[in-house]
């Protein structure tokens, strides 16, 4: 009996110390740190670190932008930033309302959480059902967490904190309401997950791949030098952008073409994917996710009213 | 024992000899229940587990509402009677019985509700009598049955009841037919909200020769999509009828 006491023990403890997210915080640029999630889909294996958050340490205090995929995220980030500096976390904000980006706020609970008016709204609308799904996908990484909506509405334009002008732009491809922040002193731009980079997108609040193709324009535009995007590595060259318009255009046009003629969604499901996306992770998973989310509104596009009311 | 008793015993001899013969050959998706439907949908008649039924659904539920369903019993053209489809594990299962007729081919695809993962299966009925089981297994966060109704929601949705988008697109050897009709298609799932479907369909010619015949049940997504391949030209009217006794018809050009 004693035996398997111990046995059960060894067995277990390792297990639990296992739920710890270990946070690398990466310096990227003068005062601005990165923590890298990996390219993977939410997994047990992951606690839901597939995610880049970052901040930004200014001369008043701290910047954070995204707060993870749960509350434990959350707090390992929070601890973290306690390692790089001393200086008090002044404020966060949330490029949009996806769970893998705001689930860590319950951390930051006493510091302004910006978003964007549309950001809050989504997260009230879905926040709930997100996190569920959260727990179901990563299971007991989630424990304790909830929804803790912004309560503070971001406008887009030049906010100061110290020495860092941050430019905030709100845009919309990805969620309908996204936020991208330019920190004007190093270059650094988070785009949040208007950029995915070798890792495939998400669509599923997308108002239109017209309007996120749009955005990257706009964001390419800007005098960035360093792209941090929502999945995926870091880049000082402008190939996330590339990347984003090449896999986007390619998307747009196999719904439109799909659309006219006449196949079905369990057939655009297993449309060819071009090799040059090969090295992009989970991109027949996301093509799965996004015929969802997508071609419905393609498929109506090519159909008309053919019942006897409509000539009434 | 009657004259007219041993006559049937005598045909119904080789008939039982015959089912007996067939080896349905090895489950291919883990299911606790195929005995249940195979007696259930099938009523214990002689069946094989056949890929050459294509059952081809996404491997997961994105939108448990409307999960994308292709059954492609192609392979069966000109010996099928009607196809069955069901999801095993859904509190209503039973999607569809189509019978392809004429000019239609035995191919359907249609959206469905799931409630949560669960296999599937379309059962082809050939002219021999056997049913030829395609499966697949799908996954879900669940709950597409007793979801809310996203149609409901929507201002004035009673004004639009019945109407119907469709079109014609013409491939190589036939053509496939699209449509979609508005319509709730409540299952009765939901707390408050009685049973309320299209139940029949039926595709005609110019002539009012019958091609195709459906069966549809609540696992049906609100706002049914069919898509139908059909040789040859010409107009195709369809007929819907819904379990309030309402009927519609559309003609796709």
């Amino acid at each position: 009996m004693r035996w398997i006491l111990l046995i059960m023990l060894s067995v277990s403890l390792p297990a639990m110390a296992d739920l710890e997210y270990s946070l690398k915080p990466r310096q990227i640029a003068e005062d601005t740190w990165l923590l890298e999630g990996s390219t993977d889909n939410f997994a047990k294996a992951n606690g839901g670190n597939i995610v880049n958050t970052g901040f930004i340490v200014t001369e008043r205090g701290v910047v954070v932008i995204d707060t993870g995929p749960s509350k434990r995220y959350g707090e390992a980030l929070r601890k973290t930033i306690a390692t790089i500096t001393d200086k008090p976390v002044i404020q966060v904000f949330l490029t949009h309302h996806h769970p893998d980006h705001v689930l860590g706020n319950q951390a930051f609970a006493d510091v302004p959480i910006g978003a964007l008016a549309g950001t809050t709204e989504l997260m009230h609308q879905q926040g709930d059902a997100m996190a569920e799904n959260m727990y179901r996908l990563v299971g007991d990484w989630m424990r304790g967490t909830e929804v803790v909506l912004p309560n503070q509405t971001v406008t887009p334009g030049v906010l100061s904190f110290g020495n860092h002008d941050l430019r905030v732009l709100g845009l919309g491809g990805h969620t309908a309401a996204d936020l991208a922040i330019l920190d004007q002193r190093t270059g650094v731009l988070f785009a949040g997950d208007l950029v995915f980079y070798q890792r495939a997108l998400t669509t599923p609040n997308s108002p239109g791949l017209s309007v996120w193709l749009a955005d990257i324009a706009t964001l390419q535009g800007l005098p960035w030098k360093l792209i941090v995007p929502g999945h995926g590595p870091v880049s000082s060259d402008p190939q996330p952008f590339a990347q984003m318009r090449d896999y986007l255009s390619w998307l747009d046009q196999l719904l439109q073409e799909g659309a006219a003629s006449g196949s079905d969604m369990a057939e655009m499901i297993r449309s060819p994917i071009p090799e040059r996306f090969a090295g992009i992770n989970l991109n027949r998973y996301e093509l799965i996710r996004s015929v969802s989310h997508l071609y419905p509104r393609y498929e109506r596009g090519q159909m008309t009213r053919v019942d006897s009311g409509a000539s009434r | 024992m009657s004259w007219r008793m041993t006559c049937l015993l005598a045909c119904w001899l080789p008939l039982a000899a015959h089912a007996a013969d067939i080896d349905p050959g090895k489950d291919p998706v883990p299911s606790v229940m195929w005995a249940f439907y195979h007696k259930q949908m099938l009523g214990d008649a002689p069946f094989v587990f056949d890929d050459r039924v294509k059952l081809l659904a996404p491997p997961f539920a994105e939108d448990a509402r409307q999960v994308p369903l292709e059954i492609d019993a192609r392979a069966f053209k000109g010996e099928v009677v009607k196809i069955l489809a069901w999801a095993e594990l859904n509190p209503l299962p039973k999607i569809v019985d189509f019978q392809p007729l004429d000019r239609v081919l035995p191919w359907l695809s249609i959206r469905i509700r799931i409630e949560q993962a669960t296999p599937l299966r379309a059962a082809v009925l050939t002219r021999d009598g056997v049913w030829h089981v395609g499966s697949t297994l799908i996954d879900a966060a669940g709950g597409g049955c007793t979801a809310p109704s996203v149609v409901r929601t929507q201002p004035g949705w009673e004004e639009h009841i019945g109407e119907v988008l469709g079109g014609r697109y013409p491939r190589n050897e036939f053509s496939r037919l699209r449509v979609q009709v508005a319509h709730p298609m409540d299952n009765g799932m939901v707390s408050g909200i009685p049973e309320f479907y299209i139940n029949h369909a039926e595709l005609k010619d110019l002539n009012d020769q019958l091609l195709a015949r459906l069966e549809l049940f609540p696992a049906v997504s609100e706002n049914p999509n069919l898509a139908f391949d059909i040789e040859g030209a010409g107009q195709t009217r369809l007929f819907i009828r819904d379990t309030s006794g309402n009927e519609f018809d559309a003609s796709i050009p």
